[in-house]
């Protein structure tokens, strides 16, 4: 819980005013005095090295723009709280034994903080004065750098580039190095604002050297405490992005560099949601955990707390009660993160809810807490009645209006009443306290399979990680053999590695998609074999097993034109086909072509296995039962052709005579995971849940990435009352399902 | 029946589902829920060119168009690929509706009844 822990602070339940007071939590701090920081006092304005006519007791006047940013202007959430706290988070992380450091920041903080009208005196000079230009470089160390630094501050005010002077050793550790480095950047940018990048980097480079301080290495040696923290988490979340190294002030620093132009509260949350798009560390993290789910189902825990932190991280962000604060664009898309109004699609951070009535009732009611979560744990006996004064109090309110009429004709009181009811009955039949959660932890699930699905749905292949057979020398052959042998899996990897050494292997391609297929799993098969089609346009088991593939995915159109692909290619019956037909094609006359082919050869299996697929696209089942068996007359060994068979039977709700064939396809082939799911499926649409619980759990068992097959097994548990497995399934606990629901 | 393309891949599902519910498991579920439900289904906006299904399961009958014996207890509107994931248990219809990927209308009781468990699953060739 690293992150939570530099949110809050804590690790308790976060406390608005200890986050927001606590000196100890650099990036609450941050978060509070860049969004909601007031005007500073200059209770602490000592001595200014450069001498100006002003009267230190009075307030500064408002728009100072001596330093951009909205630190200084209004006060927004608590009057109490200062800027220096901004330093302050940082100056407590600082490493150890860097007092006289800490120190010195205080001070150039103190002098920065100078009114314009200061300012406006000091640029009137020629130059500066010139006590300022030599910066005393005796004394102590700490002195020296203390002058070094507000000589480097005064050039500033001065407009006067900074000259980098010989120093004398500072005993700086790497860690103040390290700080010294990284504020004197962000300072350097609130400083030189309205200046160009060059300069910037120039000044700041020209106190780096002198302090002998390399600008480009980041610490290697020990860094503060608190970075740590921050920087494993966020390599942790990094792990299968492909960022640069971005220290954990990468982003503070980049931020500094655009508050520039920003005096608006929400500029905090809006230029981070530009600087990394609609990918904000939040969704990366997101992502990061997305695609770390695909590999790692054993461990689901680490992630469900991850998203549990999301989660707390919303609400703590959601605890301070200033309008503001919660308006702003960055906690409303936590918040709507977490309660699943975000869908992650083509890696783009897209609102599903067009309008956001749970977001903004909540913003309305329950800042921080879910409406319902707080409805079921506190007030079931009267919740109805609360919810619904209020809500009929807010019917003028900016609530979405279409939700509002529609509910409002529902005559909400007898809903509200209901569904009261139904809560107390325990209608959800979960624990009240975990549907959230569980309902977080499943839109979680979904979004992995949307992600596989839109990856795959454009054609996308998905590789697996750690594949052993990458270097193999020839894995072509390897991928066959383990075919053959029945272990599917393994041959997925073998050809992988195959594709990736030759992405031109037309075979490699459409062996893989096969496996897929056998696997049950029709997206990749499906994005396996378009790569088999680009390699090869004319092949015909590639064509035809696209037009399955689709048909499975109920893809009418797409089915069609790969069957009429398979048609306009066959050397013999290509003739039947006119090109100029592929354009518009309908479904009546491709069937005629297939069944003119039929007739020409009526002992061509294939002939007859591809009408079958066809019928079953116009689902005139019986047709594509007959198509089968006739094809299965000529071809009884081949045990994809009983599965195509069985599934046929089934679909038309035969599925006592689909039970029969998939078992002559099992006979065939033993590991073929996808006649296993179809008797799963055939039990559960027959109502035996439990034996079809047991035929998922050993489809699983040979495939775990067959998420079909996760889907219909949590379904069939719900079904059979088995909800004391349902976390099993949701975590994907093979051993513990295995041993509940043996195979005889 | 022929296929055009304009099809949608829940008319695959709604027929099947026809099928099944005269068969012994589908009778059950007409016992165990007893409510008339319509389905708008959209291509690819709800709202926009919607097939309306009827799944009446007090009789146990799927028909094309809107509910002729009254009124339905509940009323869905999704779009097509929306339906067919919520029936392959691929979305979770209470997330769904909260996030208005889906819109109901009527008995919000009745409209809980309705989960992935009352459909028949398509075996795959």
């Amino acid at each position: 819980m690293a992150m939570r822990d530099l949110i809050t602070g804590a690790t308790s339940c976060p406390d608005p005013a200890a986050s927001s007071s606590s000196s100890a939590n650099p990036l609450g701090a941050l978060a509070n005095a860049l969004i909601g920081s007031s005007s500073k006092t200059n209770e602490r304005l000592k001595e200014i090295p450069t001498s100006t006519p002003t009267d230190p007791s009075s307030h500064p006047p408002p728009p100072s723009h001596f330093l951009p940013g909205s630190e200084f202007d209004k006060p927004l959430l608590d009057p109490s709280s200062h800027g220096s706290h901004f330093l302050n988070g940082f100056r407590s992380a600082a490493a150890p034994g860097g007092g006289a450091l800490e120190e010195t920041w205080d001070e150039i903080q103190r002098d920065a903080r100078i009114p314009p009208q200061l300012d406006g005196g000091l640029y009137d000079r020629a130059g500066p004065p010139p006590h300022l230009q030599q910066p005393t470089l005796d004394g102590p160390p700490q002195r020296v750098l203390s002058n070094f630094l507000h000589s480097f501050l005064d050039s500033s005010r001065g407009g006067v580039p900074f000259h980098p002077a010989p120093l004398p050793m500072l005993g700086l550790s790497e860690g103040d190095k390290q700080c010294i480095r990284d504020r004197s950047s962000i300072m350097a940018r609130h400083l030189f604002a309205d200046k160009s990048e060059e300069f910037i980097d120039a000044q700041v480079n020209a106190l780096l050297s002198s302090l002998d301080i390399d600008s480009n290495v980041r610490g290697k040696g020990p860094m503060p405490e608190r970075f740590r923290e921050l920087e494993d988490y966020w390599n942790e979340s990094q792990g299968n992005l492909r960022l640069g190294p971005h220290p954990a002030d990468g982003w503070i620093t980049e931020y500094s560099q655009n508050r520039a132009n920003l005096d608006n509260p929400d500029s905090w949350a809006n230029s981070f949601q530009q600087q990394h798009g609609a990918n904000g560390w939040v969704s990366e993290f997101e992502n990061s955990q997305l695609s770390s789910m695909d590999q790692m189902h054993a461990m689901n825990m680490p992630n469900l707390a991850a998203m549990e932190q999301t989660r707390m991280l919303a609400n703590t962000l959601a605890q301070n009660n200033d309008p503001k604060f919660q308006n702003s664009k960055f906690l409303q898309f936590v918040s709507k993160m977490s309660r699943g109004e975000l869908i992650i699609d083509d890696n783009q951070v897209k609102e599903t809810a067009p309008g956001d009535w749970a977001t903004e009732y909540q913003q309305q009611y329950n800042p921080g807490h879910s409406w319902a979560g707080e409805f079921l744990n506190d007030k079931v006996s009267h919740g109805p009645d609360q919810w619904v004064s209020e809500f009929n109090d807010q019917q003028h309110g900016p609530i979405d209006d279409q939700w509002v009429n529609e509910f409002s004709k529902l005559h909400v009181g007898d809903w509200a009443d209901e569904f009261g009811q139904q809560v107390a009955e325990g209608a959800f039949g979960e624990s009240s306290s975990d549907n959230w959660a569980q309902a977080y932890d499943e839109y979680l699930n979904e979004q992995v399979a949307a992600k596989q699905q839109s990856d795959s749905s454009r054609g996308v292949y998905v590789f697996s990680d750690l594949n052993p057979y990458v270097g193999h020398p020839n894995p072509l052959k390897e991928g066959q053999d383990l075919f053959r042998k029945g272990l599917l899996s393994e041959a997925v990897l073998a050809l992988e590695a195959e594709v990736l050494k030759n992405p031109e292997n037309a075979e490699g391609w459409r062996l893989l998609g096969i496996a897929h297929a056998e696997n049950d799993d029709d997206q990749q098969a499906i994005a396996a074999m378009m790569r088999a089609q680009e390699a090869d346009p004319t092949n015909l088991e590639v064509l035809l097993a696209l037009g399955v593939s689709h048909t499975n995915e109920l893809e009418q159109t797409a089915a069609l034109k790969y069957l009429y692909g398979w048609l306009r290619h066959h050397p013999k019956y290509g003739s039947l086909a006119p090109p100029e037909l592929a354009d518009s094609l309908y479904y009546a006359d491709v069937a005629r072509l297939f069944n003119e082919a039929a007739e020409m050869s009526p002992d061509d299996a294939d002939v007859h296995i591809v009408l079958g697929v066809m019928y079953n696209l116009s689902r005139e089942y019986d047709k594509a039962i007959a198509s089968f068996q006739r094809a299965l007359k000529l071809k009884p060994q081949d045990y994809s052709l009983w599965n195509k068979l069985g599934a046929t039977q089934a679909n038309s709700v035969q599925s006592a005579d689909a039970i029969s064939a998939y078992q002559q396809a099992l006979d065939l082939k033993p590991n073929y995971v996808r006649a296993w799911a179809n008797m799963g499926i055939s039990y559960a649409n027959q109502g035996m849940y439990d034996e079809s619980i047991r035929y998922y759990v050993r489809a699983l068992a040979m495939n775990p990435k067959a998420d079909n097959a996760w889907q219909y097994l949590r379904i069939s548990l719900s079904c059979a009352s088995r909800n004391d497995m349902l976390e099993a399934c949701d975590s994907r606990n093979l051993d513990l399902l295995q041993k509940e629901f043996p195979l005889q | 029946m022929a296929s055009e393309s304009a099809n949608l891949k829940s008319d695959a599902i709604l027929d099947q589902m026809k099928h099944h519910l005269s068969t012994e498991a589908g009778k059950e579920i007409v016992k165990k829920t007893g409510l008339v439900y319509e389905f708008h289904i959209a291509p690819e906006k709800i709202g926009d060119n919607e097939v309306i299904y009827t799944v009446d399961l007090k009789k146990g009958k799927v028909t094309k168009g809107p509910y002729e014996g009254g009124k339905p207890d509940a009323t869905f509107s999704f779009k097509d690929d929306d339906f067919v994931n919520i029936v392959l248990g691929k979305m979770n219809p209470q997330l769904a509706f909260m996030r208005g990927t889906i819109k109901i209308k009527g008995s919000l009781s009745a409209a809980q009844k309705f989960s992935p468990n009352i459909f028949p699953k398509p075996a795959k060739m």
